[in-house]
């Protein structure tokens, strides 16, 4: 870019996004990530090879994480203040899914990560009871 | 934005624009909660009555409904979903109104005013 262009060019980026979103959003994202954590913690406490359950810990924090991103890209992109109507409760499910996914990021406990799959299944219910299967889910795909 | 807006224009921006313009004006704004600085079509000023969820919205003295000119049957047919404008956040208050884009400087081919709808 020459000087003279540099000088007229824009100094702030606008965006429309409009076209971006692929519109798929659906709650077994999240789902898989937390049953990554609950098979990990079974195999955690099964095993006494310390580098096998180190290696474990780490791997379980990753896919904790992911269900937090998981679950945010959700609540913010697919849900709208319509749903509020259908499903009342909507925001204090992520929220209390959410903070569920950061405990059982910190916990070796199977009862963790059996209350968050449960919480997420809460959450499946809302999407579906808002027609998200219907409207995110490819044609052809299993229910 | 297409075809009014092509990723890469270069536009003028009327930073003095206190109030919602006309229907059918092209704004920068920020959008609510995520604070991302967005470009849309304004559908609707304060006082409209727009379709909402099962009925019908009156926008509030200072709200305004901004949506984006892609046709809902094209983005759903390429398999896009719904777009971000209103539909999903809502009425826009006016404090989070930048200004009125008015003119496209480049590129050259492209030079020229940014035609509101019904123009």
């Amino acid at each position: 870019m020459s000087r003279l262009t540099r000088w007229f060019a824009p100094s702030t980026v606008v965006r429309a996004h409009c076209d971006l979103p692929c519109g798929v959003y659906d709650p077994e994202q999240a789902r898989i990530e937390a049953e990554s954590c609950y098979k990990i913690i079974d195999k955690y406490n099964a095993s006494d090879d310390a580098t096998f359950r180190e290696r474990a810990i780490g791997i379980k924090e990753e896919r904790a994480e992911l269900v937090k991103h998981h679950l945010d890209v959700l609540w913010h992109d697919y849900f709208k203040p319509e749903h509020l109507e259908k499903v009342p409760n909507l925001h204090e499910l992520f929220w209390n899914a959410s903070k569920q996914a950061s405990k059982v990021k910190a916990s070796t406990d199977i009862a963790d990560a059996k209350k968050l799959l449960d919480q997420i299944d809460e959450i499946d219910a809302a999407w579906k009871a808002t027609g998200g299967a219907e409207k995110t889910r490819v044609a052809g795909r299993p229910g | 934005m297409r075809p009014a807006i092509e990723p890469g224009d270069w536009l003028l921006i009327d930073p003095t624009t206190a109030s919602w313009p006309r229907r059918g004006s092209v704004v920068v704004f920020r959008e609510p909660d995520s604070d991302v600085l967005a470009i849309k079509r304004v559908a609707a000023t304060p006082g409209d009555r727009v379709p909402y969820a099962d009925g019908y919205l009156i926008l509030g003295a200072d709200e305004a409904w901004l949506l984006s000119d892609a046709p809902d049957a094209e983005l759903m047919a390429a398999g896009l979903g719904e777009p971000v404008d209103s539909r999903r956040y809502g009425p826009v208050p006016v404090e989070l109104l930048v200004g009125r884009a008015w003119f496209r400087y480049a590129p050259f081919g492209r030079v020229g005013r940014i035609a509101s709808r019904g123009d």
